[in-house]
């Protein structure tokens, strides 16, 4: 069920839901991820796994994600099929109230950036950069389920 | 040439118990079928994706008056809804809902609510009432109003257990609705008593 | 002049099947082939450049391949690969889909056991384990892996043929008011929210409360 959990992101502790963001990207995962043909590259886990990441630097690369996926993700990723885009449409809109949520964070000053986080979201931009965009764009899509169960 | 389609009129949602339904007046053109398509527009389509918006493929072509955006409408934003019509060759303007719509705004009803004593157990079959909805059900001794109990049911499945009765006593029930992704709560249901099986000497 | 070209079609319907995260390689044969035809299997880290070849799985006829030993990190995702070779023909190699054994794996129902007095039943509940390398291994329970884990617990009551739910978190459930001398039917299902993984209900533990002194 869409129950909410209180995520703690060192000293933030935010309640929210991410069910629907899974349930949306479980339905088009295969599609999505079969557009994925570079099996060497990861987005979000190369070098370093997101796992690696200290506690008190959660926040701020979560921050920093939510950002990314809403800034420079979603929109190149529209696909000939409908049902498709109206699933990515959902994560997106969904990544927008859920972003409102981390801003809490921010506001109280519990959402610091270390050395570790800051270094940890150049090497992902850097794998984004390394690709064409609409390649990037698509394989960090498929990569959601590594954000998600990192995050929860 | 053809005069232009009117565009269709008085688009409104219904929106209870978060089932969103998107709604207009039909357009009237006298020994044609005229047919609709609805399109939708999320924050984020307004906000980062150049105010693009997105076909609802159930409701492209219909005939009917109404479409269920129900599985669209899937976040906490603000939504933008469109209608045109079209006869043939002929098209109409887009008609576009007055303000946006957020689904904070749903409506939620009191559960359908059952109260069963089995035996000394007091158990509660509530309406399953989809994925999003939990329930607040709060139980309580006939005239222990200040002594209330609370369960919380993620997930219905036909009869909950709620606690075991003393025997011989009256318990009341009421239960609310509580969705997370809005983070509202329905009003209360009617209160229900049951009476335990037994009677107080049972306890002695 | 042309070389002559012998390919193999391919291997089938490609995929991990996964019990608590055993993660096994299937695949059917490629269409029309009799017996003889062997196979080779490869896997990869996603994200990490190289396939690795799986040595146990090498030139094999059944159609299978245990690799749960080299997927068992839960934080990487996998691809594995398989190829047909017979006389001197062989198949393209041919890849499943990536593979999160977080989230494709399938939970099996919760053990249960169940005892009753003269008025109540108590059920003790335990997750399985995550699939281990040997026996001794340490054992990790699911609920290391999930801790969002719940269970859901039905207690069906023979002689009114009443059913009762029950969702707890911990492991151990007491009923207790029952009717002495009295059959009880109890099943269990294993649920986890996120992400959203639900076990079959186990089969039914019935007992009977003790019958009144």
């Amino acid at each position: 069920t869409a129950g909410n959990r209180i995520f703690h992101f060192g000293a933030c502790r935010v309640s929210m839901s991410m069910t629907e963001i899974r349930a949306g990207f479980t339905a088009i995962k295969a599609n999505i991820q079969a557009r994925d043909p570079i099996r060497t590259l990861s987005i979000l886990s190369y070098p370093h796994s997101l796992h690696k990441v200290k506690s008190s630097d959660r926040c701020c690369i979560t921050h920093h994600l939510f950002n990314f996926y809403v800034d420079r993700v979603f929109k190149h990723c529209k696909t000939e099929d409908s049902y498709v885009n109206r699933k990515i449409s959902s994560i997106a809109n969904s990544f927008l109230s859920v972003r409102r949520k981390l801003r809490q964070c921010n506001e109280h000053n519990q959402c610091m950036c270390g050395q570790e986080s800051t270094e940890k979201f150049k090497q992902i931009l850097a794998n984004y950069e390394g690709l064409n965009v609409t390649s990037a764009a698509m394989k960090s899509l498929g990569e959601l389920d590594i954000l998600l169960d990192w995050m929860e | 040439e053809d005069a232009l389609l009117p565009a269709p009129q008085n688009i409104s949602i219904l929106s209870t118990n978060m089932k969103h339904f998107l709604t207009w007046s039909p357009v009237i053109i006298q020994g044609e079928t005229v047919r609709y398509s609805v399109q939708f527009q999320g924050e984020y389509e307004r906000e980062y994706a150049n105010e693009s918006w997105i076909p609802i493929s159930e409701c492209s072509l219909i005939t009917g008056t109404v479409c269920n955006i129900t599985e669209d409408i899937s976040a906490t934003v603000a939504y933008n809804l469109r209608v045109r019509a079209d006869v043939g060759p002929r098209r109409s303007e887009w008609g576009t809902l007055k303000g946006l719509f957020n689904r904070v705004t749903t409506s939620l009803t009191p559960p359908l609510m059952k109260v069963i004593a089995d035996g000394y157990h007091l158990l509660v079959e509530l309406e399953d009432m989809g994925p999003a909805f939990q329930f607040r059900v709060l139980y309580w001794k006939k005239a222990q109003e200040r002594r209330v109990q609370q369960k919380v049911v993620k997930e219905v499945r036909s009869v909950v257990h709620l606690d075991t009765m003393e025997a011989g006593a009256e318990y009341c029930v009421r239960a609310q609705t509580h969705v997370e992704a809005i983070n509202r709560s329905s009003s209360f249901s009617q209160t229900q008593c049951v009476r335990a099986q037994g009677d107080k000497s049972m306890w002695l | 002049s042309g070389e002559l070209y012998c390919s193999l079609l391919n291997p089938r319907n490609v995929r991990f099947e996964s019990v608590n995260m055993k993660n096994v390689l299937h695949w059917s044969a490629p269409e029309g082939t009799g017996n003889g035809i062997l196979y080779k299997v490869k896997y990869s880290v996603y994200g990490v450049g190289k396939w690795i070849r799986k040595p146990e799985c090498r030139n094999i006829n059944r159609t299978w391949c245990d690799l749960s030993s080299e997927t068992s990190d839960y934080e990487e995702q996998y691809y594995a690969s398989v190829k047909a070779f017979l006389n001197g023909m062989f198949s393209d190699w041919v890849e499943t889909t990536r593979f999160n054994p977080l989230t494709d794996t399938k939970i099996d129902p919760p053990m249960l056991s169940v005892s009753s007095t003269e008025k109540s039943i108590s059920i003790i509940l335990t997750a399985p384990a995550k699939w281990k390398n040997s026996p001794e291994e340490e054992s990790i329970s699911l609920l290391q892996v999930y801790p969002g884990l719940q269970y859901n617990v039905s207690v069906l009551n023979k002689k009114t043929k009443k059913r009762w739910f029950f969702s707890i978190s911990n492991h151990t459930l007491v009923v207790p008011w029952l009717e002495p001398g009295t059959a009880y039917c109890v099943s269990a299902q294993i649920h986890v929210t996120t992400p959203l993984l639900d076990s079959d209900f186990t089969k039914e533990h019935c007992i009977a409360t003790l019958k009144d002194k």
